[in-house]
């Protein structure tokens, strides 16, 4: 130690830290169990693929299709388009769009609005009668009126905006409770500025809830999309394809748009939780 | 009575450099009665009083948290500012921040007080050296033990070189090795670094060792019981017949105290 501060280098003899470990970051043990979490995902996968296949083989009727029958109509799709000439893709991309939109004005309102109430508490209580019964309305409960009111893109993003909101907004205003009154004061001592307390203590602290709430937010807003698609309005969406090959008896094309739904979601859900394992680094790394 | 000033080698220069003279009370509940006391320039002064007494409360009125119902806190003759001031303050409990680096949370006091980012660097690897934390800058606090916390949240105090820093307990949640590990250090830290201290601690064996002056407080609402310089060489051997009749002098002080509570 007295090699590194020759100034200060009348250090007692006194017992050491033991040698920082040298790596951070999970491996050994820990990555190769994840290996296997991924190996066995993918057994389980395959396995219940296979039931499927081999009950759908067993029944042979045009109404339990098989994996084998939804991936031909998958590729068919992906290649052809669907009966009326739109492209899978722009159903997906137009259902993905509407998310982004719409899930989108649900962060900015909900993140400011949960932090202000948040940390001037009096305007939340004064306000909650007005707010919290929204809460209790279910998103898909507004379509009719969305209907009668928007269309297009506006009648979407309205909707999946009411799915997204209050699971963020809800998040960020419990989350700046959480704010230790120890680490406010640390940032006081120093003359800290209000301004300083938001962005540097407050926000650091309330950034998982807010993901946490971005997540649940996350599938609101897709479950409401496809549920504001299954009600027409618009020859494209995910939802939209599905009603019409429902419409046309065409199960294997049903099943597709459910499997991409369910898979889409999954996608964005994933991509939320890696960067929240960026971001939380704090939280997740474990010295070994 | 009169602070004596305890090592000679500094008397004469050393000046006032915290006035207090402050009641408070919470509605009816009178904390603090006529509180009076300075410290000086790189004094170690240790506040020893029964738990509950309102160490925590003076603390934040010190740090300029907190305004007295009556009185003032001066710095330099001026009332006390955290924004003008440069005050240190080490918590009882965890006070490291999660989401920083041990580097980062013990640069936190120098980024508030916007020193150049050469100089934050600078300090925080000296200080680092000093509380023996080289190696573990870029950890998080929940990777390291407690005792290496309450080091981290020590260099932040000892960082920005402050007015005075302010201890409130810091090592009431370590084990008894650490403690005592730690009392040292922070002693080596303070006679290496230079500063002016109040300590604040039920713990009256560590205000002998540590201090070079104890104020004793009596329950609430607290009063001054004694102001007494503390001169043993240091180190100082806890187990001296000296130190024993401290410990023992304030001790006796304390309990003959206690029955002023129902007097409230």
């Amino acid at each position: 130690m007295s090699g590194h501060a020759p100034v200060l280098s009348s250090v007692r003899a006194e017992p050491q830290e033991p040698a920082p470990p040298a790596a951070v970051a999970p491996s050994g043990p820990r990555a190769r169990s994840r290996w296997w979490t991924v190996l066995w995902n993918c057994v389980s996968l395959a396995v219940a693929l296979v039931v499927w296949q081999i009950g759908a083989a067993e029944y042979h009727s045009p109404y339990l299709p098989g994996p084998a029958a939804i991936y031909e109509a998958f590729i068919d799709l992906a290649r052809h388009g669907d009966v009326l000439g739109n492209s899978l893709w722009s159903h997906i991309w137009a259902s993905v769009y509407r998310l982004l939109v719409g899930f989108g004005l649900g962060v900015v309102f909900g993140v400011p609005l949960g932090l202000l109430m948040g940390l001037y508490n009096s305007v939340y209580r004064n306000v909650r009668a007005v707010i919290e019964p929204f809460r209790f309305i279910p998103p898909i409960a507004w379509i009719p009126l969305a209907i009668i009111l928007f269309t297009g893109l506006t009648r979407y993003a309205f909707l999946i905006f009411l799915g997204a909101f209050f699971p963020v907004f809800t998040a960020t205003l419990i989350g700046v409770a959480r704010v230790e009154p120890i680490h406010r004061k640390v940032a006081l001592v120093y003359g800290a500025t209000k301004a300083y307390v938001l962005a540097r203590i407050v926000v650091p602290t309330v950034l998982p809830d807010i993901l946490g709430g971005m997540r649940v937010g996350l599938g609101t807003a897709w479950m409401t999309i496809v549920a504001a698609e299954l009600t027409g309005g618009t020859p494209i969406g995910l939802g939209r394809m599905m009603v019409n090959y429902s419409e046309l008896l065409r199960i294997p094309e049903v099943v597709v748009s459910m499997v991409l739904i369910g898979l889409i979601g999954f996608v964005l859900n994933e991509i939320l939780l890696l960067l929240e394992k960026y971001l939380f680094r704090w939280r997740w790394q474990v010295t070994l | 009575m009169m602070a004596t000033l305890p090592r000679p080698r500094d008397a004469a220069a050393r000046e006032v450099k915290v006035d207090v003279d402050i009641a408070h009370s919470f509605g009816a509940l009178c904390v603090h009665d006529g509180l009076q006391f300075a410290v000086r320039e790189n004094e170690f002064l240790c506040l020893c009083g029964p738990s509950g007494c309102g160490k925590t409360t003076l603390l934040d009125i010190l740090a300029g948290l907190l305004k007295p119902t009556r009185g003032r806190v001066l710095v330099h003759g001026e009332p006390v500012d955290p924004k003008r001031h440069n005050i240190s303050f080490v918590f009882q409990e965890p006070s490291t921040l999660p989401w920083l680096t041990v580097r980062n949370n013990v640069a936190v006091g120098l980024r508030i007080k916007k020193r150049p980012e050469a100089e934050v660097r600078r300090v925080v690897d000296d200080i680092l050296g000093v509380v023996n934390l080289r190696g573990y800058e870029d950890y998080y606090p929940h990777q390291i033990s407690g005792g290496m916390k309450q080091r981290v949240a020590i260099a932040r105090a000892f960082a920005t070189d402050a007015d005075v820093i302010l201890m409130d307990e810091p090592f009431v949640s370590l084990d008894q090795p650490t403690r005592e590990r730690m009392q040292a250090e922070v002693l080596s830290i303070w006679e290496r670094k230079k500063g002016t201290i109040i300590f604040v601690t039920h713990n009256l064996e560590e205000a002998v060792f540590l201090g070079d002056r104890t104020i004793v407080l009596s329950a609430k609402p607290a009063r001054i019981l004694a102001d007494v310089p503390i001169t043993l060489p240091r180190p100082r051997n806890t187990l001296s017949p000296e130190f024993m009749r401290l410990r023992t002098q304030f001790a006796s002080l304390l309990n003959s105290a206690l029955p002023s509570r129902s007097g409230r």
